[in-house]
């Protein structure tokens, strides 16, 4: 069985691994990182989604063994410090209800942010059509991502004057 | 009780307090039922492949010898081990197991259950499992079950329709006589779910030493589900410890997870290890519960000016073949027939068919969405064959709110709102008129706008026994919840809910109301709307089902922190030697309301209660933790003549304004309205979620959502990309408007919130889409409204059905 490394949240896991395990299965069963939730197994509901050398990827539609010597983001890695503006900013926005998307969900408008700090509501629909939610109805998912570019914008205007 | 009496203070109720879930939810810490930590064996499922067939021979040899495989279960084992399940409100005598007997009666019936060591090795073993199988004619559409000569799906009962009733309410004869008009139409219903993104999943322990289980599951009503595992499994309650971790999602379709979890129960007697099954999404839409489709013949009598006299129903309801849900849809049907109007006589005939489709369980809102979908759109074909504005029609014929509390003719009680207002103010605010104008200008353009109007009842807090107003005794009635409440050692509250959460908030609203009872913060309140048998309340009912939560689970909240706080007082009373009419609660506290400076902290009242009991007030318990069931005390025994299925009543109004590109058969909507009433609202942040997110269901099934068989009965949307659910591009900007007209029937003057958007929507889209294609005189009658559907009603068929 091959032997696959991968760095997860900045924690190097290796292990021998089935060569069809799920780069999910092995963020889930192998380095016990639960966050990561699965929600259909064929790509379509974006549950899975982590970041992939900083792309937010399905893990669900990657085998462990094609992501080698990558590193991962999953979403017990996305607060350095404090929360990130965007965890606040769905827990300010009430863009939860039963949670089981909101890890996948943050992980895509992390990524949107970082490409596009100021993104439009309509960018923020399509980036985040590969992540489905029963619960919201998505408006105060949009809200919290449109707030949280908002407030990063104000925190580097601050950064800049000073 | 009064809402004086029960709140000390004002500071969190109606506030949109900030969940205290969402902690957990947004650094991944929240633990569902495939996080839990724990080595297990994982089951897997062979479903049937086929719709309709004999089981000749099941040889499960290979897969039992396979490396890795530690057990097989197959349906004759079940049935030598099992009870059969209950039905509820259907009449015709049928045995079903948890698992296919026999004979397969729906694609992905479990066949055979694998467990191994893990999910790969589990699922490989099922292609070792060799059955043959004797196909029979599948049964897939209504029209089919009801052939003369139609294949029986459950040979026992003799026909495929497993409820048939009438039921007269009023003059029905007498409406006909004096009406000017009689309008028919007949609406098709599609198949169609909530789909929650978690999918069901399940461990199931056993305890050699005891003969015992624990199990834990992602199952809404864990009350039921108790109850049932042990009819099924054949145990005392006290065999069974029942879990109940982070749900993602249910809405209804959580509540049909017991007879797997019997499955699993009788897989783990032979293995030394936990049993899990985690659903695949392919099952879980194939054979995870649906809303049924139906046929809902609707009659409306009515004078020429508008008024309705009456309304007749005949419902044809596709229950697939899950028999404890069979018939239940068409009875809640039937309670909301007449919506938000005084229709005085009713006539409901109700048939329940099985089918070779999948099973089918109370997805959110239960029929109300089919009903309300029926009759909002029957309002405006109505109002165009006599002529008249749709919009007065409605008027004419509300309940008024000086008529509240109002009494349906089959014994609803509509205890409180105002349609007329909720109408007005949402046809002023999405400027109706304006819009109208708007469509006449765009047309010229070759632009079609169409706006539509929909009035919706949101029946809450079921009244469980008239399930069985069909078939005799009820096995369940009225509707009540439990709930613990404990001052802890430290002096803060500590809550524990009698029902789970599945993204409601119940424990953040619930902290908001303990709040405001002891004059505390919700930071020093924890709420916990886990599950564990061993220590939660228990009722037969309990768990989160029809909007109950704000009614009598938090009923049960205010009970349990009312003893505490009662306790309290008397403790305090006594070592401050003051009466306890002379004291209150501040901060934390409760303190002399004349003399400030002299109060006993809550921590101190709890040292005395948990530690130093030979200081405690004479006759007082030691302890400060009390538990509290909550009756809604307006449910009365239901009878055929006089019902009262349901115990709260919101309300809402969509007005909806959409356009359809003629070229391409998409909708897209310019503005979404809603005003709704449901209440005093305790948490408007959670409210509007639930509000915003229950329309988007409705949107989903009014525009995408279906679950589509072919004639063999097999499902051709069996995965996200063929059963198309709305994504955040789809979605309208919706406007949200609230009308608060407290519920006297219960304690915070709280309503249903979870179900509205998902009932009032689909007409209202409807109409409107209707509305848009005018010129092209195309009627709506089905959904949902795809853009294949929408072209060819323009190209020629007229119909979106």
């Amino acid at each position: 069985m091959p032997i696959v490394r991968i760095k997860i949240n900045g924690t190097e896991f290796e292990d021998e691994v089935e060569a069809r395990l799920l780069l999910v299965s092995f963020i889930r069963a192998k380095a016990r990182l639960t966050g990561t939730h699965i929600g259909c197994d064929t790509g379509h509901c974006g549950a899975c989604t982590v970041l992939l050398d900083g792309r937010p990827i399905k893990s669900c539609m990657k085998l462990a063994v094609s992501a080698q010597g990558a590193e991962i983001t999953t979403i017990e890695g996305l607060a350095e410090g404090g929360l990130h503006p965007v965890q606040e900013a769905f827990k300010s926005h009430f863009a939860i209800q039963c949670g089981y998307c909101t890890p996948g969900m943050l992980l895509s408008s992390y990524a949107l942010l970082q490409n596009n700090p100021e993104p439009d509501p309509s960018e923020i629909r399509h980036a985040l059509v590969g992540n489905l939610c029963m619960c919201t109805g998505y408006q105060q998912i949009i809200d919290a991502v449109s707030h949280a570019a908002d407030q990063m914008k104000g925190k580097e205007r601050i950064i800049d004057e000073n | 009780m009064k809402i004086e009496d029960i709140l000390t203070t004002r500071n969190w109720v109606g506030k949109a307090t900030p969940r205290l879930e969402d902690a957990r939810h947004v650094t991944g810490e929240a633990t569902f039922i495939d996080d839990l930590d724990m080595e297990c064996y994982q089951a897997a499922i062979l479903g049937s492949p086929y719709a309709h067939a004999r089981i000749k021979s099941i040889d499960v040899s290979r897969a039992e010898q396979s490396t890795g495989v530690l057990a097989v279960l197959t349906g004759r084992e079940v049935a030598d081990q099992t009870q059969p399940i209950k039905p509820r409100a259907i009449t015709e005598p049928v045995i079903q197991y948890a698992m296919a007997v026999d004979k397969v009666r729906y694609v992905g019936e479990p066949v055979a259950v694998v467990v191994a060591v893990n999910e790969y090795v589990a699922e490989d073993a099922l292609d070792l499992i060799q059955v043959e199988f004797e196909p029979l004619t599948p049964v897939v559409e209504i029209a089919d079950a009801l052939k003369d000569d139609a294949p029986l799906i459950f040979e026992e009962a003799g026909s495929n329709v497993l409820l048939h009733d009438v039921m007269e309410h009023g003059n029905i004869e007498d409406a006909y006589q004096q009406a000017d008009r009689i309008v028919k139409e007949t609406f098709h219903i599609p198949r169609y779910s909530s789909t929650p993104l978690e999918t069901w999943g399940m461990i199931v322990k056993y305890q050699k030493a005891t003969d015992s289980f624990v199990v834990w599951a992602n199952d809404q009503q864990h009350g039921r589900s108790i109850t049932n595992l042990c009819h099924t499994l054949g145990i005392p309650a006290d065999r069974l410890r029942f879990n109940v971790p982070d749900i993602g999602g249910s809405f209804g379709i959580k509540l049909a997870l017991w007879p797997y979890i019997a499955l699993m129960a009788l897989l783990a007697k032979n293995v030394d290890r936990p049993v899990k099954w985690i659903q695949t999404r392919t099952l879980h839409l194939m054979a995870g519960s649906h809303a049924p489709d139906a046929e809902l013949e609707l009659e409306l009598a009515l004078r020429k000016d508008g008024k309705i006299l009456g309304l007749s129903i005949k419902d044809t309801e596709n229950d697939g073949s899950f028999i404890h849900t069979a018939g239940i849809y068409a009875l809640i049907k039937f309670a909301t027939m007449v919506g938000c109007y005084t229709i005085p006589a009713t006539r409901a005939e109700l048939r329940t068919v099985v089918t070779n489709r999948g099973p089918t369980v109370q997805n959110r809102g239960v029929g109300k969405p089919a009903m309300i979908f029926a009759l909002e759109r029957m309002v405006n074909l109505a109002a165009k064959e006599l002529g008249l504005d749709p919009i007065e029609v409605r008027f004419k014929n509300f309940v008024q709110p000086d008529q509240m509390p109002y009494t349906t003719p089959s014994g609803e009680i509509y205890e409180s709102g105002d349609y007329p207002q909720c109408l007005r103010k949402a046809l002023e605010l999405v400027n109706y008129e304006e819009w109208k104008q708007t469509q006449e200008r765009v047309r010229q353009e070759g632009r079609y706008v169409g706006i539509g109007i929909s009035c919706g009842i949101e029946p809450g807090t079921s009244n469980l026994g008239y399930y069985y107003t069909t078939s005799g005794t009820p096995e369940y009635t009225g509707n009540a919840e439990g709930a613990i409440v404990s001052i802890d050692f430290d002096g803060h509250a500590n809550v524990m809910l009698g029902s789970v959460d599945s993204g409601q908030g119940h424990g953040t609203t619930a902290a908001q109301v303990v709040a405001d009872m002891l004059a505390i913060s919700p930071d020093v309140v924890t709420v916990n709307s886990q599950i564990d048998s061993l220590v939660s309340p228990f009722l037969g009912h309990s768990g989160v089902y029809s909007n109950k939560f704000n009614d009598v689970d938090l009923g049960a909240v205010i009970m349990a922190t009312k003893k505490v706080r009662d306790k309290m007082f008397r403790i305090a009373a006594h070592v401050l030697e003051l009466g306890e009419a002379e004291l209150t609660l501040k901060d934390g506290s409760v303190q002399a309301i004349k003399h400030p400076d002299r109060s006993v902290p809550f921590k101190e009242i709890a040292n005395l209660a948990y530690k130093r009991i030979l200081m405690l007030p004479e006759g007082v318990e030691p302890g400060l933790k009390e538990i509290a069931y909550y009756k809604s005390p307006y449910a009365k025994l239901p009878s055929r003549e006089d019902f009262n299925v349901q115990l709260t009543h919101s309300n809402s109004v969509h007005a909806v304004v959409v356009e359809v590109d003629v070229e391409t058969g998409m909708v897209t909507f310019p503005r979404y309205l809603i005003v709704h009433d449901c209440g005093n609202q305790i948490n408007p942040g959670v409210v509007e979620g639930m509000l915003i997110g229950s329309t988007v269901h409705g949107l989903g099934a009014a525009l995408y959502e279906e679950f589509i068989y072919d004639e063999d009965g097999q499902l051709l949307s069996s995965t996200f990309i063929d059963y198309l659910k709305p994504t955040a591009a789809g979605i309208p900007r919706f406007e949200t408007v609230s009308q608060e007209t407290p519920c006297p029937y219960t304690l915070l003057g709280s309503k249903s919130a979870g179900e509205g958007g998902s009932i009032t929507s689909l007409a209202a889209i409807a109409n409107a889409v209707e509305d848009a294609l005018s010129p092209f005189d195309v009627k709506v009658t089905g959904l949902p409204m795809t853009p294949e559907k929408i072209l060819r009603a323009i190209q020629g068929t007229k119909e979106i059905r």
